[in-house]
């Protein structure tokens, strides 16, 4: 559907081209007060440890601070204590700054214990605000969903080729995925980005790209199997953020699963993927 | 009598009416008179309280005792044949007056008289006044004279007499004369768009025909062409609406105190006629714009008796979009422009079937269609709706008129996209089948009745999704077929209570049945004017609306992807409830004022839930909320429709709010629990309309709008969203909170417009120069807001660092100049 928005807006940009002479100009805008939130994101990754960022949020047009460490200031929320039980055991999550070189994310709260790999039973989130307000949380982790299959189809006679990805839907149940599809590193913007949940397919899920890939190109295709929580997170982080005056759209509040006392958005969830790195060949 | 009635309305007012149909009854079977008779003797023996009832309806009996004929007949436009709606007859020196229905007929009910001078007249057309004598009932059809008369352009006519007696309040009128006359963008004629000018009726963003009537939504507005309904009045987005001001012969609006024929809508009822067809010569009309063409014909299939009338509009920016593409192809770079069009075609015949019958028969289609074709993709989308109408009108005699009518209405749209290997299809469709039947009873002069029904079958398919590969491999399909019925009983009464006093009663059954689900509804409706002096009536009305349908839109502009969803078990009917008070003053001899206020109940409202997903959803009823609402305000308008200058001023102060909406499906939410304003909840809006007939040969028109800014949901606060690993960083992820708490800046505009005319020997032709936003004022058609990063350097790496947030406002129009072209044969 974004494709046919994507579309209508490109036509109204054409049109409103067609008689433009300056018209688009910077306006100020006041918005009523604003009340500062946390935000917390949270994601179990088995194998991984503990890790969790709370941050808060801004009035949206305040200036930025002008530096890093200021803006890191500003942002980040130290003070809290915070823990994650699971299966009888209770996790106490450090307050620092710590950065993961390999994904390049940072946290400020972390715990050395590894998240186990564990199905079945549930992990609850606990936090104590500074200003003594409470944040609660539960999820658990779901059961990687497999690729099948990574199909790379030449056009006849010409260089290009698409990438097309196969997997099968756990039947019987409502489920729910995130795809991402990255070219040459994860560390590059994603070409795709989106979750989806299953209730068109039969069984059989397939994701393609544009015919855009030469021989010896490298993409990475991921499969998060997420939760509905996670999945209507992920979805309101994303309207937020493009229906930003698409006149076309409508914007969404974002959508948590945190309670407690404290006002606080973000997420509290498993995550498991399967990823598969394919080179380009003929 | 009136004294009586006066004193003991709800009580009495039955019985009268009773006793009208029981002596009109008896009138028309003399044979049963004995039987009144001895109806009468019997009565007379009652005991109390019996006795004071039936005495009571003896009176009445007695009241009406003078031998009373009716004049009833057709008003036509002499020069075409065309029928006149609400056409004024008025009966000297009795002073008794009514005006023509939507077919042109009249019935008067006058006392036996040897001379009864009957005076017609009506806006545009010199009055004319014809002497008969009264001694039976009395057929008399009128053609008026020929048209605007330019040489002397004061033509008068009394047109305000009736409106300021009619129980007819909350109504507003566009001549096509109007639609012609005052200036559009892009010259593009638009009855719609001219409806936003009245007072009360807010239009949606810039340059679009939504219609936020009183509050309430763009989809609580039934429109109707030819009594079919239209579900999607919009090209391109709103841009442009569906009706061709070259065919339509009349349009109404009604805001409020809707009469009992109509239902299914809350907030208005726009009835729009089509012309019938010149009956008399062969003629054709047209233009040529900068962005379409238009052509009209019509003429006599057998003069004064049938005629055919077919119209046609088609865009061609597309013509020109392909020759840019053809000229860049192969350049490096380019992007093929989107091949964009829309085209309309009404056509409409009429027979005289006989004295007594005439027979229509019309019909419309439209389409819009978007084509994008890529190296690897064809993408291509089409919209539109088509309606059929048959209708019978036919006079039983003297004082019952009916009108039967099956119409046939669908809209459709289908999205189609090819990629190589793959194909995705996305639509949804309704259709409906309508018969309605309609009876005008003038019983007397004091009443006229009317009556009648109707049953829609509607047919919906809600999201139909095929995707999937073209080897079989893939496929995905979702979508939802419904069905329902739409069924209504009415009765409605005009009823002169006194000299001073006028009453319109109604009442409307209607029900809705869908998979085992049935609704009802009980319409009241109520109207009543009452003169305080020869200038000056107070006027009044109660209405009740129930909507069985829903609109499935996203808030912005009007989308052709918005679909409409049957109420269902979880989803219940709308219903408002509206009150209006309004005096209506004429002013010296030119002058029309009218203030009105009113306030709106509205229940069942719906909003999507947060994050809703409402395309090819299975369970898209697990995406509303249910709310209510309520709008208020007051509505100021004095009009001038006679002279060389004509035109209207309209101001209006509103506000209407919305809220304590719950999801239907628990896992779902509602950010908003209090009550909020919706985006259109617009606290002044001031039009002033003129129009100036400098001669014959030329003519100037201005329109100046001012209006308090449309509100938008702006985000309050912003986060950081880190995301997982492979995923984007967002520095700035807005944090939605209240809905719609920014007010966009005042919106005002001022269009001008003028007109040459040229009579060449073949017929007329005159150019129409317009000029959108005179003063080129920047209006906000959407905001959008862009952080702004500075650039930094970290040893050798440049980053960019977010400085601050800016808000754009974007502008549809500049000043916007434009010729049209329009001839006539």
């Amino acid at each position: 559907m974004q494709r046919i928005i994507n579309y209508s807006f490109l036509f109204l940009a054409f049109a409103v081209t067609l008689v433009s002479c300056n018209l688009e100009q910077e306006i100020d805008i006041n918005l009523p007060d604003y009340e500062s939130r946390y935000v917390v994101e949270c994601y179990l990754e088995p194998g991984q440890p503990f890790s969790l960022l709370l941050t808060q949020t801004a009035s949206y047009f305040d200036p930025f601070p002008s530096t890093n460490a200021e803006f890191l200031d500003d942002i980040l929320v130290d003070g809290a204590t915070v823990t994650i039980a699971h299966g009888g055991q209770t996790f106490t999550l450090q307050n620092g700054l710590f950065f993961n070189p390999l994904s390049r994310k940072a946290y400020n709260y972390l715990a050395p214990d590894l998240v186990p790999t564990d199905y079945e039973q549930s992990f609850e989130l606990n936090i104590v605000t500074p200003d003594g307000k409470t944040i609660t949380a539960t999820t658990r982790i779901l059961r990687p969903v497999p690729i099948d299959s990574i199909v790379v189809e030449f056009l006849e006679d010409d260089t290009l080729a698409r990438v097309l990805t196969y997997f099968k839907d756990i039947p019987n149940e409502q489920n729910y995925f995130r795809r991402m599809f990255h070219e040459h590193s994860l560390d590059s913007i994603p070409l795709q980005d989106f979750a989806t949940d299953d209730r068109f397919v039969e069984d059989n899920f397939v994701f393609g790209s544009a015919y855009n890939f030469a021989a010896g190109d490298t993409v990475f295709n991921t499969i998060f199997h997420i939760d509905r929580p996670y999945y209507d997170f992920f979805n309101s982080v994303q309207t937020a953020a493009s229906s930003n005056g698409n006149p076309f759209g409508q914007p969404s509040p974002i959508i948590s699963n945190l309670q407690g006392t404290a006002n606080v958005i973000g997420i509290f969830t498993g995550l498991t993927y399967e990823r598969v790195m394919t080179i380009v060949e003929r | 009598m009136p004294t009586t009635f006066c004193l003991n309305l709800p009580f009495i007012y039955p019985i009268q009416l009773l006793v009208m149909i029981f002596r009109h009854f008896v009138e028309f079977y003399p044979p049963y008179k004995p039987f009144l008779r001895y109806q009468a003797e019997q009565i007379m023996n009652m005991k109390p309280p019996y006795f004071s009832i039936a005495l009571l309806l003896m009176l009445q009996y007695a009241a009406f005792g003078q031998q009373q004929f009716t004049v009833s007949g057709v008003v036509r436009d002499g020069e075409n044949g065309e029928t006149l709606i609400g056409a004024s007859i008025l009966a000297l020196p009795s002073e008794i007056g009514t005006t023509t229905n939507e077919y042109g007929f009249y019935s008067l009910s006058l006392p036996e008289a040897d001379t009864v001078i009957l005076e017609f007249s009506y806006v545009g057309f010199q009055p004319i006044r014809k002497v008969i004598s009264l001694k039976a009932n009395t057929k008399v059809d009128m053609e008026m004279g020929s048209g605007v008369q330019l040489e002397e352009v004061v033509v008068k006519a009394n047109a305000y007499r009736e409106q300021l007696k009619s129980t007819e309040m909350s109504v507003e009128t566009i001549s096509p004369r109007e639609a012609k006359l005052l200036p559009v963008a892009f010259g593009e004629s638009d009855i719609l768009k001219i409806l936003q000018l009245k007072p009360g009726i807010p239009s949606g963003a810039e340059g679009t025909t939504g219609l936020f009537v009183r509050g309430g939504g763009s989809d609580q507005n039934l429109i109707v062409l030819d009594e079919a309904t239209v579900y999607n009045p919009n090209h391109l987005f709103g841009f442009f609406s569906t009706f061709n001001s070259d065919a339509v012969k009349d349009l109404k609006l009604y805001k409020g105190g809707f009469p009992a024929q109509y239902g299914g809508r809350l907030s208005s009822v726009i009835d729009v006629r089509l012309k019938e067809g010149n009956n008399k010569q062969f003629s054709g009309s047209g233009g040529l714009g900068l962005i379409s063409s238009r052509l009209t014909l019509e003429g006599p299939i057998q003069r004064n008796k049938s005629s055919f009338i077919v119209s046609g509009r088609r865009t061609y920016v597309d013509l020109f979009t392909r020759m840019v593409n053809r000229a860049n192809e192969g350049v490096e770079d380019y992007s093929p422009i989107p091949d964009y069009y829309f085209y309309d075609l009404n056509t409409k015949l009429n027979f005289e079937l006989g004295e007594k019958d005439r027979l229509y028969l019309s019909g419309y289609f439209g389409r819009d269609v978007f084509g994008f074709d890529g190296d690897f993709f064809d993408f291509n989308f089409d919209w539109g709706n088509a309606t059929g109408t048959v209708r019978w009108n036919h006079v039983f005699n003297a004082k019952l008129f009916a009108n039967t009518t099956l119409t046939y209405s669908d809209y459709q749209y289908n999205i189609e996209n090819k990629l190589t290997g793959f194909s995705f299809n996305l639509g949804s469709n309704i259709r409906d089948a309508n018969l309605k039947t309609d009876f005008f009873y003038a019983l007397n002069n004091k009443h006229t009745l009317r009556f009648g029904g109707n049953a829609t079958y509607h047919e919906f398919t809600v999201g139909r999704l095929k995707a999937g590969s073209d080897d079989g491999s893939v496929s995905f399909s979702a979508g939802n077929d419904y069905d329902g019925v739409e069924a209504g009983a009415y009765i409605s009464d005009d009823w002169v209570a006194s000299d001073k006093l006028k009453v319109n009663m109604g009442l409307r059954f209607s029900g809705f049945f869908n998979d085992g689900q049935s609704y009802f509804g009980v319409e009241p409706r109520v109207a009543a004017n009452y003169s305080m002096t020869e200038r000056v009536s107070l006027k009044a009305s109660y209405a009740r609306m129930y909507q069985y349908l829903h609109l499935v839109a996203n808030a912005g502009v009007a989308l052709p992807t918005d679909v409409w969803y049957p109420s269902t078990a979880a989803i219940k009917p709308q219903r408002s409830d509206q009150v209006a008070l309004g005096v209506s003053w004429l002013l010296g001899k030119d002058y029309f004022l009218e203030v009105e206020t009113y306030y709106k109940d509205l229940k069942n409202q719906l909003e999507f839930v947060d994050g809703a997903e409402i395309f090819a959803n299975d369970k898209l009823e697990n995406e509303f909320a249910i709310g209510k609402g309520y709008g208020y305000g007051l509505e100021v308008g004095i009009e001038k429709n006679e002279g060389r200058l004509t035109g209207w001023i309209g101001y209006t102060l509103a506000l209407t709010r919305r809220g304590d909406f719950k999801p239907i499906d628990d896992l779902e939410r509602f950010s908003d629990t209090g009550y909020f304003s919706p985006v259109y909840d617009r606290r002044h809006d001031l039009s002033i309309v003129g129009i100036y007939e400098i001669s014959r040969k030329l003519a100037v028109s201005a329109t100046f709008v001012y209006g308090s800014g449309d509100l938008r949901w702006l985000p309050g606060g912003r986060f950081t969203f880190q995301d997982v690993y492979g995923g984007g960083f967002q520095v700035v992820t807005p944090d939605y909170l209240e809905r719609n708490t920014y007010r966009l800046p005042a919106y005002h505009r001022l269009d001008l417009g003028l007109i040459i005319r040229f009579f060449p020997k073949w017929g007329e032709s005159d150019l129409t120069i317009n000029v959108i936003n005179a003063y080129d004022r920047r209006n906000t058609f959407f905001i959008y807001l862009e952080p702004i990063f500075r650039e930094e350097t970290d040893g050798q790496n440049t980053i960019e660092v977010p400085e601050r947030i800016a808000a754009k406002q974007v502008s549809l129009f500049p000043i916007l100049p434009s010729v049209t072209w329009n001839f006539k044969f």
